[in-house]
C-alpha cells in the first residue's frame, strides 16, 4: 500500500478510485462511524462543558466574589470539575476515538464488535457525568487529578476495560505482518492506561498508602496519564497523520524505535519533579528530575523524525487542515517537554514552585500538544465518516488561529505570572499579599486568552456540528484552508 | 517492529519499572512510620486525629481549598518559607502519617497551612475545657485590639496573659452584631450570662470556636470597614494584618470570620468567601455562643445571628489541628528553636490538637 492516499491531490474517501486499498480503506472508515462519532461527539460536547467551566474559573480567580455564595458554584468545586471534564471528558474520550480509528485502520481490518465501544462510550460518560456532579456536590477526594469519588471512578473503569478489550480484539484480528508505529503508542496507551488508574485508586482509596505517600501516588499518577495515556496517543496520532497528509514515509524508523523506548522507559518515571523540595526522601525527586532531563532523548528523536520527515513540505501546511494542526501538537510537545525540564531544575523551581506555572504545564501537554493533535485528527477523520467535507475552510482558519493563540497567550501569561510570584514568595519581606496582587494582571491576560479559546472550541462545536447533521460539502476534495492553485484543483470555498 | 512479544514484553517493562521504582519501593522507605515518642512514652506525635478533624479534612478537600493552599513548609535553603513564618522548620514524611487525605498542595494563591493551627493565640489551645472561661472577664484590655494584635503576632509566652476567652464571657447575650452596645462589654454580669457556657459537646470547638466567637465587645470598636487599626508587630506574621474589631488573628473565630467573609478581614484577599457553610437564623432567646461577630457590612440583620453548620466547625477544627512546630528528630529545626517553638513545648497533648 503506497501512500497514495495523500489528501491534497486525492481524497481517499471516495471508493469511485478503484484502487482496492482506497476500497479497503473506505470500508474500513464505514464501520468505525458509529462508535467512532459517538466518542468525538461526547468529547465535544464536554469540551463545550469544560470550556464555560474554565471561563468560569478563570474569572472568579480574579473576581473571588462572583457566585461564591453558592456551593456548587465555589471556585474550589468549579476547577476540578473543569479539569476533570476536559481530562476524562474530553481529552479522553476525543483521544479514544482517534485511537479506535487508528486501530482499524492499521490493523487492516473492519471494526468488530462495535457494541462493546458502544457501551465503553455510555459508561465513560456516565462516569465523567458522575464524577462531576459528585465534585460540584462536594464529593471529590481531594486527589489532583484523581477527584472523581469512587462511585464514578468504577463505571469509568468498566468503561475503559470494554474499551481496551476492543482494543486487544482488533489486534489480534491484523492484517500485515508490520506494526507501524502508530500502534506502539496506542497499545502501549490502552495497555498502560488501566495498570495506572488502577494502581492509582487501588493505592489511594482501597489500601491507602501511609502520609505523603500519597500525595507521591498522586502525582506519579497524573504525570503518568499525561506522558503514558494523553502523550501516548497524541505522538501515535502525529506519527500517522504527519506521513499520511503529506504522503510521504516516515523519515526512520530506528530513530522512531529509540524515541518510543526512551519516551517510555523515561517519561514514566517523571512525576516526582513536582514534589521538589517537599517532605519526600531526596532520591525520589532526583530520580524524576533526571528523568525529566533524559526525556530529552525521546523529545529530539520524535522531534527529528517529525522534522525530517516534514521537511520540504512545510508550505503544505498552508492548505491541509489536519497538517496545521497535527505540526503545531508536534511542535508544542517539544516546547512542552523544554518547559517540563526547565521547571523540574532545581535552581529554577526554587521560584515556580507553588504558582501559575505548574497550570502553564499542563495546559502545554494537554492543550497545545495533545488537543491540537486530536483537533487535527478530527478534521481528518470525521470527513471519512461521514462522506462529507467540512463546510467552510475559513472557520477551520479561525478555529486554528484562535485555538493558537489562545494557548500562546494563556502559557505566556502563567509562565510569567507564575515567575513573578515565586520571586515574590521567595523574598520574604514582600507580604504574602503583594505577591498574590502582583499575578492578577496575569490571570485576567489568561482570562483574555481563555476567551479566544471558547471562541475556537464553539467555533470547532458548531462545524462538527454541522458535519453531523449532513451539512458539509459534498465533494471529492477535502476543504483546504486556501485555495489550491498548484494543483489546479477545485478551489475549496 | 516486528514480533508482538517484544513490544508487550516492552510496555509491561517499563512501566512495571516505574510503577516499582516510584510507588513501591518509597513505600518500603517511609510507608509504615510510627509516631515519634520520648522514652517515657508520653511526648507522642503526631497523634491520629480526632473525628472532625477527619470530617474537616473531607470539607477541605470537597471545597477545593488544596488549589490554593499548601500545607508543606520547605527546608530554609530552598524557600523563603520559615522565614515568612509559615513553620520552624521543615515539614517531614512523619508529620503526615495520620492525614487521609494528605492535602500537600501544589499552588500558593493562599498562604501554606501546614502549621496555620500553630499560629493560634496559645489560649485557643489550652486542652482543658474550662481553662477557656477561667481566667474572668478582662473586657476593657481586649477591646483595644491591640493585645489582640500583639497577642497573635507572637505565641504568648503563658497561658496567663489576658484572654481572648474572657471575650466569651463578656458577651451580653442579647447583643447583636449589628447593633452591638459597648456597656455590655463592661457587664460583669455577662461573664455568667446563658451564652458563656460552651457545650462542649463537641470536641474541638470547646475551647476552640467558643472562646472568642461572641464577641460583639470587640465589634463595638470596628471602624465600620475593614481597616487595619493597629500595626502588625514587626515579628508578626506579614499578611493578613489584625485587625481591630476581629477576633485574634488565627483563633478558631477569627477563621469562621475570615471564611464567612475574608475581605472584611483583608481588603487585598483573593479567597471567595464561603457563605454556603453557614446559615443565618433568627435570635430565639439568645445570642448563640458561636454566632459569628461580623462588622456592619456583613452582618445580618436585627434580630439574626450567622452561625457556623457542622461542616464549618468540622474544617475549623482540622485548620486549628494544622500544626508541624513539633520537634521531630529527623529535621532539624531552624532559626533558634529555643525561642521560636515555645509552642512546641514537649506537652502531653501538643499544641493544635484539640483533646480528644
Amino acid at each position: 500500500m503506497n501512500p497514495a492516499g495523500i489528501p491534497l491531490k486525492e481524497p481517499s474517501v471516495s471508493a469511485a478510485a478503484g484502487d482496492t486499498g482506497q476500497l479497503e480503506r473506505a470500508v474500513i472508515d464505514a464501520s468505525t462511524r458509529v462508535p467512532v462519532l459517538i466518542f468525538y461527539t461526547s468529547a465535544v460536547a464536554w469540551l463545550i462543558l469544560g470550556t464555560l467551566l474554565a471561563g468560569f474559573v478563570s474569572f472568579k480567580l480574579h473576581t473571588p466574589d462572583l457566585l461564591s455564595d453558592i456551593s456548587f458554584l465555589t471556585w474550589g468545586r468549579v476547577r476540578p470539575a473543569h479539569m476533570n471534564v476536559m481530562v476524562y471528558g474530553w481529552a479522553s474520550m476525543a483521544g479514544m476515538g482517534t485511537a479506535i480509528w487508528l486501530m482499524a485502520r492499521l490493523c487492516r481490518t473492519v471494526l468488530r464488535y462495535p457494541l462493546l465501544l458502544v457501551a465503553g462510550a455510555g459508561f465513560w460518560n456516565l462516569g465523567v457525568l458522575l464524577g462531576v456532579g459528585g465534585i460540584l456536590l462536594g464529593d471529590s477526594t481531594g486527589y489532583q487529578w484523581l477527584e472523581f469519588p469512587s462511585y464514578a471512578a468504577i463505571v469509568l473503569f468498566v468503561a475503559y476495560t470494554l474499551v481496551a478489550s476492543w482494543a486487544v480484539l482488533v489486534f489480534r484480528f491484523r492484517r500485515g505482518e508490520q506494526i507501524y508505529i502508530t500502534q506502539w503508542y496506542l497499545l502501549g496507551a490502552f495497555l498502560w492506561f488501566p495498570w495506572l488508574y488502577a494502581a492509582g485508586q487501588l493505592m489511594l482509596f482501597v489500601v491507602p498508602v501511609q502520609g505523603v505517600l500519597q500525595a507521591a501516588v498522586g502525582w506519579w499518577y497524573a504525570n503518568n496519564l499525561l506522558f503514558l495515556w494523553f502523550g501516548a496517543i497524541g505522538l501515535g496520532t502525529a506519527y500517522y497523520m504527519i506521513p499520511k497528509v503529506i504522503g510521504r514515509p516516515v523519515y526512520s524508523y530506528h530513530l522512531a524505535t529509540i524515541g518510543f523506548w526512551s519516551y517510555a522507559l523515561f517519561s514514566s518515571w517523571t512525576g516526582m519533579q513536582r514534589l521538589v523540595d517537599g517532605p519526600f526522601p531526596a532520591w525520589m525527586v532526583t530520580a524524576s528530575i533526571a528523568a525529566t532531563i533524559l526525556t530529552l532523548i525521546p523529545v529530539a528523536t520524535v522531534g527529528l523524525n517529525h522534522h525530517m520527515t516534514m521537511q520540504g513540505y512545510f508550505p503544505l501546511m498552508r492548505y491541509s487542515p489536519t497538517l496545521r494542526f497535527t505540526v503545531f501538537g508536534a511542535m508544542s510537545y517539544t516546547v512542552f517537554s523544554l518547559v517540563g525540564v526547565l521547571i523540574s531544575l532545581r535552581s529554577v523551581a526554587r521560584y515556580v514552585n507553588f504558582t501559575q506555572t505548574s497550570i502553564a504545564y499542563s495546559h502545554l501537554g494537554l492543550y497545545a500538544f495533545f488537543t491540537m493533535v486530536i483537533f487535527g485528527s478530527m478534521y481528518y477523520i470525521v470527513p471519512r465518516l461521514i462522506g462529507r467535507e467540512w463546510r467552510y475552510g475559513s472557520l477551520i482558519k479561525l478555529h486554528f488561529w484562535a485555538s493558537a493563540y489562545g494557548i500562546g497567550l494563556m502559557t505566556l501569561m502563567l509562565l510569567a505570572g507564575g515567575l513573578l510570584q515565586g520571586t515574590s514568595m521567595e523574598n520574604p519581606s514582600l507580604a504574602f499579599s503583594e505577591n498574590v496582587e502582583s499575578v492578577l494582571p496575569y490571570l485576567r491576560g489568561r482570562s483574555l486568552s481563555g476567551i479566544l479559546l471558547t471562541v475556537s472550541h464553539f467555533i470547532f462545536a458548531y462545524h462538527f456540528g454541522l458535519m453531523l447533521f449532513g451539512l458539509g460539502r459534498k465533494s471529492t476534495v477535502p476543504t483546504f484552508l486556501n485555495p489550491v492553485e498548484a494543483e489546479g484543483a477545485e478551489v475549496a470555498h | 517492529m516486528k514480533g508482538l512479544a517484544p513490544l508487550f514484553l516492552g510496555i509491561f517493562g517499563t512501566f512495571a519499572f516505574s510503577w516499582v521504582g516510584l510507588t513501591v519501593i518509597p513505600n518500603w522507605q517511609i510507608g509504615y512510620l510510627n509516631p515519634q515518642s520520648d522514652e517515657e512514652g508520653t511526648d507522642i506525635y503526631p497523634m491520629p486525629q480526632s473525628g472532625m478533624v477527619t470530617r474537616g479534612a473531607r470539607v477541605y478537600a470537597a471545597n477545593g481549598c488544596v488549589y490554593c493552599h499548601s500545607e508543606q513548609v520547605r527546608a530554609e535553603y530552598t524557600g523563603a518559607d520559615i522565614e515568612r513564618k509559615w513553620g520552624v522548620r521543615r515539614s517531614a514524611p512523619r508529620d503526615y502519617i495520620f492525614e487521609r487525605p494528605v492535602l500537600l498542595g501544589k499552588m500558593r494563591m493562599g498562604q501554606d497551612l501546614a502549621n496555620i493551627g500553630a499560629r493560634a493565640p496559645k489560649e485557643e489551645e489550652s486542652p482543658s475545657p474550662t481553662g477557656g472561661a477561667s481566667p474572668g472577664p478582662q473586657g476593657a484590655a481586649v477591646s483595644s485590639g491591640a493585645v489582640a494584635s500583639a497577642m497573635a503576632a507572637s505565641p504568648p509566652p503563658s497561658a496567663g496573659s489576658p484572654s481572648p476567652a474572657s471575650l466569651a464571657a463578656a458577651t451580653a447575650p442579647a447583643a447583636s452584631p449589628g447593633s452591638p452596645a459597648p456597656k455590655a462589654l463592661e457587664s460583669p454580669a455577662a461573664a455568667a450570662s446563658p451564652s458563656s457556657p460552651l457545650p462542649g459537646g463537641t470536641v474541638a470547638a470547646g475551647p476552640g470556636t467558643g472562646v472568642a466567637s461572641p464577641s460583639p465587645a470587640a465589634a463595638a470598636k470596628a471602624s465600620p470597614a475593614a481597616s487595619p487599626a493597629t500595626p502588625p508587630s514587626p515579628a508578626g506574621p506579614p499578611w493578613p494584618e489584625q485587625t481591630a474589631g476581629l477576633p485574634p488573628m488565627y483563633s478558631a473565630a477569627w477563621h469562621h470570620v475570615h471564611l464567612y467573609s475574608p475581605r472584611s478581614i483583608n481588603l487585598d484577599s483573593n479567597m471567595p468567601s464561603y457563605r454556603f457553610l453557614y446559615q443565618a437564623r433568627r435570635i430565639s432567646d439568645a445570642r448563640s455562643a458561636d454566632a459569628l461577630q461580623l462588622t456592619s457590612s456583613d452582618a445580618p440583620p436585627e434580630g439574626w445571628e450567622i452561625v457556623p453548620t457542622y461542616d464549618a466547625k468540622c474544617l475549623v477544627a482540622y485548620m486549628m489541628a494544622l500544626n508541624q512546630s513539633h520537634p521531630l528528630k529527623e529535621v532539624k529545626s531552624a532559626g533558634a528553636p529555643a525561642a521560636a517553638s515555645p509552642a512546641a513545648s514537649p506537652s502531653p497533648a501538643p499544641g493544635g490538637q484539640p483533646p480528644k
